[in-house]
């Protein structure tokens, strides 16, 4: 998502508009085949302090049909604007950093360097849920989107029985994306300093598996326990980011070196989801270890409670957790003349951090139409390790991980004709 | 590759053995009304877990868990 200069492929971009327009002229439903539609639009407005914005409209038909099947079909737009970190470590003095499409931003004293971009990504996704028989259930997806520097095409299965007087129910799927990542100006040697660059697509390729139980454990109570795993290859380094190569013992930057990743990473997570009717109220609750071939670990505790307010609004605060551990290679810069890893990267993400997750969804209805209006406000903290022991010199006056203060909104509106 | 697998799957058997075979309690189809509603699925607003899981894909270094991982992004 980086930069400008918009080249994107634009035959997938025309089949999109094309689809979305299709989807917006869907001929309305008949009553008396008993066939429901069900549309749902929202709209993300998201913000990060002094960092990147997002806007991103989406809007999902989906067609109910009275043998249980049910096809939907879902047009995104995302608009970025901003900036991103790049990866190298402040200097002490007033820096101008220029992107490969020339645009250029100056960056204070001892702040970390940020570079601007804007992109938009196009996205399409479809989905067919059929029942088999009386406890077998299949759904197939469907993927496509495309940026100016990336594109993704994608396909997927699931299979799921009930068992058990429908007391549990048993899901296995598998999945499969073939991603294309063509960065603007051409793709960097990784850990080279970025002049020499190679036009022409990078490939990625990402399987995923799935494995889901879930089982009613009262009237009121739903627990799930689910695995993934998902093994991805081929070009998963990020083409714009860069690390800085430090002078010792006083940590001054001397130069700069692209980021260089493996070209393969497996990730594997177990998930567990509890849903608990408080005969009003209800309080979801979930889990997730995570851990990686990169060496992240990670876990997330997920907790909202919707509060039923009546005549058809609820209020429903939510909280999240999330800390993670750094990835094998990340590291805060490079020694100047000491020999390269065979991988390095300085983008933040990668590194420790934590996130905390503060909001509410207000669930409302407007007179006395079958639809269903939502708000959803969300903050989100997200913090790093500041003062890294491996820092040195001058960096160890530096914050090299400032707070990342995010605010996003979330309006929805579903109704059913 | 398969050994990992079999790893992960035989983990989840193990783990998910108490949910299976938790109590032999049935909720009979007529007491189902709580669990019938919208509101008790793990996930009520697909729409709006998407649009979560997506800025925290962006944003963290982690993902999974909930389903098969959605279409690609070049935003991590």
């Amino acid at each position: 998502v980086q930069l400008e200069t918009p080249k994107g492929p634009t035959r997938l971009r025309e089949t999109l508009n094309a689809a979305a327009l299709a989807l917006l002229l869907a001929p309305a439903a008949s009553a008396e085949t008993g066939v429901t539609d069900q549309i749902d639009f929202t709209t993300l407005l998201y913000g990060e302090q002094s960092r990147a914005q997002v806007v991103e409209p989406v809007v999902r038909a989906m067609r109910l049909f009275p043998d249980g099947q049910a096809l939907s079909c879902q047009i995104g737009i995302d608009v970025i604007t901003g900036a991103s970190p790049s990866g190298a470590l402040p200097s002490g003095s007033i820096e101008t950093h220029t992107s490969a499409s020339g645009r250029t931003i100056a960056t204070k004293a001892g702040d970390i360097p940020l570079v601007k971009f804007e992109d938009r990504r196009f996205a399409l996704d479809g989905e067919w849920t059929k029942p088999l028989n009386r406890i077998l259930t299949s759904v197939l997806a469907a993927h496509a989107s495309t940026e100016k520097d990336y594109q993704s095409l994608g396909a997927s299965g699931k299979l799921s029985v009930d068992l058990m007087n429908r007391m549990l129910t048993v899901s296995a799927g598998a999945g499969y994306n073939h991603d294309t990542v063509f960065p603007v100006g051409g793709t960097p040697d990784g850990l080279s300093d970025g002049t020499v660059l190679h036009p022409g697509r990078n490939q990625k390729k990402v399987t995923n598996y799935y494995l889901g139980v879930s089982r009613v454990l009262s009237r009121q109570w739903l627990v799930g326990l689910n695995g993934s795993r998902t093994n991805e290859s081929g070009y998963l380094t990020e083409p714009y980011k860069v690390l800085t190569i430090e002078n010792f013992p006083r940590g001054v930057p001397a130069g700069e070196l692209t980021d260089k990743r493996p070209s393969t990473r497996v990730r594997n997570s177990a998930l567990l989801t509890s849903v608990y009717h408080l005969t009003d109220d209800v309080l979801y609750a979930s889990y997730r270890y995570y851990k990686d071939t990169w060496q992240v670990r990670s876990n997330t505790v997920d907790l909202k409670y919707r509060h039923e307010l009546g005549r058809g609004m609820y209020l429903e605060p939510l909280g999240r957790y999330y800390r993670q551990t750094a990835a094998s290679f990340y590291t805060v810069g490079l020694i100047q003349n000491q020999p390269l890893p065979d991988f390095a990267t300085s983008d933040y993400r990668l590194g420790p951090l934590q996130t905390i997750t503060l909001g509410a969804t207000f669930g409302f209805q407007i007179g006395n139409r079958p639809a269903e209006w939502t708000l959803r406000g969300e903050y989100i903290r997200q913090t790093g390790d500041s003062h890294p022991a491996n820092a040195i010199g001058v960096q160890q006056t530096f914050d090299l991980a400032p707070t990342l203060n995010t605010f996003a909104v979330v309006l929805g509106y579903s109704f059913n004709r | 590759m398969m050994r990992s697998v079999g790893r992960i799957v035989g983990g989840l058997a193990l783990l998910a053995l108490p949910l299976v075979a938790s109590g032999c309690a049935t909720v009979k189809p007529w007491d189902r009304d709580l669990l019938a509603e919208k509101k008790m699925r793990f996930t009520p607003h697909p729409m709006l877990h998407a649009i979560d899981e997506h800025i925290y894909f962006s944003k963290e270094a982690s993902m999974g868990g909930s389903d098969i991982a959605g279409g690609g992004c070049g935003c991590n």
